[in-house]
């Protein structure tokens, strides 16, 4: 699995570029093919090299998406493009429309393309949610790499300012976030959903620069992720100006899981000393016993 | 099927369906060769009837040859399309007005009705227009029409028009579908590029038609069904082994799902798909224009 390296944190960042782009594709198309105009047009092959069986599934592998994207653009504009503005438009009618079909074909009209284009998105109102999910990673991302100020922090304030940073990206729609919670968690769109708040979960930790290798990469992330989760849902029912009792929750959740660390690291040592403790009270013992 | 197919053979079917042989047809279709001795409007609505009857032998054919499976593949052909209210939508080849009167009910229906209400700000007017060949196909369509309620439904538009040269303006048009007629155009890229033309941009094109198998044991039944079994339900329902046999081979020279996606490339749509049904009986291709 990947550790912090610098190559797999690069790695991670291309996946999350090339889905931004390419976010209203699912990695998840099912029986259907789609056409790249950048495979060999003298054989005429019934699938394109890079599909697996017919029997399976037809779905287009990442990289043949940027494949495509790289050599398959025309005069004009791409359409990933073109869905990328659609999509950002729409946002613009999240809050009075919310995560709907109706948001995006105003985008698309606001964007001055016709709402057809609106049928083109495989799983519609995910293609919405899952876009600004991106779009916050990206921001999130930038905000990062031009913050000088993270060096000086604690761990555990480093951690709660970054999760700070991702939920108040959330904070302009949030009467209509539960909605985007139900979109998620919806069968077709949990894949999605779950891998871009693992990477982003793991965003938050290379920024955060632990050094420290007591607990398991997995266990960070989860943690972590446990507590993005309910910070995100405690948000929803705040009411307090400018967030301030959805920060409160935050911080004391990173301070519990630190003081929980701390705690079951002096609980595993007391354990020791009991068990050796123990263990020479009973030598001590049986020897007085058979000394007798 | 089978039992109905004996029902046929025992009882001959001259009784239960009229026989038409090919001959008849061509004549029907200059109809001003004819005469009934009638005065000329009542010839035409001989015609027309004519035409009717000769219609709803197809939709017989239709339904025995794909067991009724050509409905679903029109619904989702429309579903696939995802119309909205406000839409300017062009079907051409479909005189008989199946995929148009889907689009219809899907804009007509409930929860559409609440989208109009939410976009009823822009006051776009749903226009649908049926393009086809024959003028006749398109008054079976308007009789249609009439009888399933859209009569006085102010969307619709029959245009008498050919697919290689279309009538409409450049970038008109938010939706293009075309069901089970791009095998009969004669140039297939002159028709993929009047489909370019004539659509807006972010304007979707979607062709419903049957293409190639290539699954391994699947094709051999397929192969089997086609040329053994359909020219002669073709010969027993509608009394034409001939037509049906020239389908089949038609099916077979037509291009297969990727070739046919790189011409609709090649007219310049981006985002090129194919959906396959049934294993590839059936394939919907989508494209894009930007």
């Amino acid at each position: 699995m990947l550790k912090s390296s610098p190559a797999a944190r690069r790695l991670l960042a291309g996946i999350v570029s090339s889905r931004r782009i390419g976010s209203p594709f699912s990695l998840l198309q099912l029986s259907t093919a789609a056409f790249d105009p950048a495979s060999n047009p003298s054989t005429h092959q019934d699938q394109p090299p890079a599909l697996p069986t017919p029997e399976t599934s037809r779905s287009r592998e990442n990289d043949g998406e940027a494949h495509r994207r790289s050599t398959g653009k025309r005069e004009g504009v791409s359409y990933q493009e073109e869905q990328a503005r659609v999509l950002r438009a729409a946002l613009s009618h999240v809050p009075r429309l919310g995560w709907s079909e109706t948001a995006m074909i105003l985008g698309a009209k606001d964007a001055g393309i016709s709402p057809s284009i609106v049928g083109s998105f495989p799983r519609k109102e995910a293609a919405l949610v899952e876009f600004f999910m991106d779009d916050c990673l990206q921001k999130l991302i930038d905000r990062i790499d031009s913050d000088m100020e993270l060096d000086k922090l604690i761990l555990s304030d480093r951690l709660s300012k970054l999760t700070r940073t991702r939920l108040e990206m959330q904070a302009p729609y949030i009467s209509k976030w539960p909605q985007a919670l139900s979109i998620q968690a919806q069968p077709a769109n949990l894949p999605t959903s779950f891998k871009q708040r693992a990477v982003m979960i793991d965003e938050i930790w290379h920024a955060a620069r632990d050094q420290g290798s007591d607990v398991d990469w997995y266990v960070k992330r989860t943690v972590l992720g446990g507590i993005y989760s309910t910070s995100e849902v405690y948000m929803l029912t705040d009411h307090s100006p400018g967030f301030r009792d959805t920060w409160n929750f935050l911080e004391h959740r990173i301070k519990d899981a630190f003081d929980l660390q701390k705690t079951i690291q002096e609980a595993t040592y007391l354990a020791e000393a009991v068990g050796a403790g123990l263990g020479n009270s009973m030598q001590g013992f049986m020897k007085r016993m058979f000394q007798k | 099927m089978m039992m109905m197919m004996m029902a046929l053979l025992r009882s001959g079917s001259s009784k239960i369906l009229p026989r038409y042989q090919p001959s008849i047809l061509p004549r029907f279709l200059h109809s001003h060769a004819t005469s009934f001795g009638f005065k000329q409007d009542e010839k035409s609505k001989l015609v027309v009837n004519v035409f009717s009857t000769v219609a709803s032998t197809y939709d017989l054919m239709n339904d025995l040859i794909s067991t009724s499976l050509h409905r679903l593949w029109k619904d989702r052909l429309v579903s696939l399309l995802h119309p909205f209210a406000g839409m300017k939508h062009l079907d051409v080849a479909g005189g008989k007005g199946d995929v148009a009167f889907r689009v219809l009910e899907r804009m007509n229906s409930v929860s559409n009705k609440a989208l109009q209400e939410r976009l009823a700000d822009t006051e776009e007017v749903t226009k649908i227009f049926v393009c086809d060949i024959n003028p006749n196909m398109l008054n079976v369509g308007k009789k249609r029409a009439i009888e399933r309620g859209f009569g006085e439904d102010r969307s619709l538009h029959w245009v008498e028009g050919d697919a290689e040269a279309l009538s409409f303006a450049d970038g008109s048009m938010d939706g293009y579908t075309i069901a089970f007629r791009i095998r009969n155009v004669t140039h297939i890229e002159k028709a993929l590029s009047e489909a370019y033309r004539v659509l807006k941009r972010g304007g979707r094109f979607l062709c419903l038609e049957l293409s190639h198998v290539e699954l391994p044991v699947f094709k051999q039944i397929y192969d089997y069904y086609s040329f053994s079994i359909i020219p002669a339900m073709g010969e027993l329902v509608a009394g034409d082994r001939a037509s049906y046999q020239y389908l089949v081979e038609s099916i077979r020279r037509f291009p297969n799902q990727e070739t046919f996606a790189r011409m609709i490339f090649d007219a310049g749509f981006q985002k090129v798909e194919y959906d396959n049904l049934v294993g590839g009986v059936v394939a919907i291709h989508s494209g894009l224009k930007l």
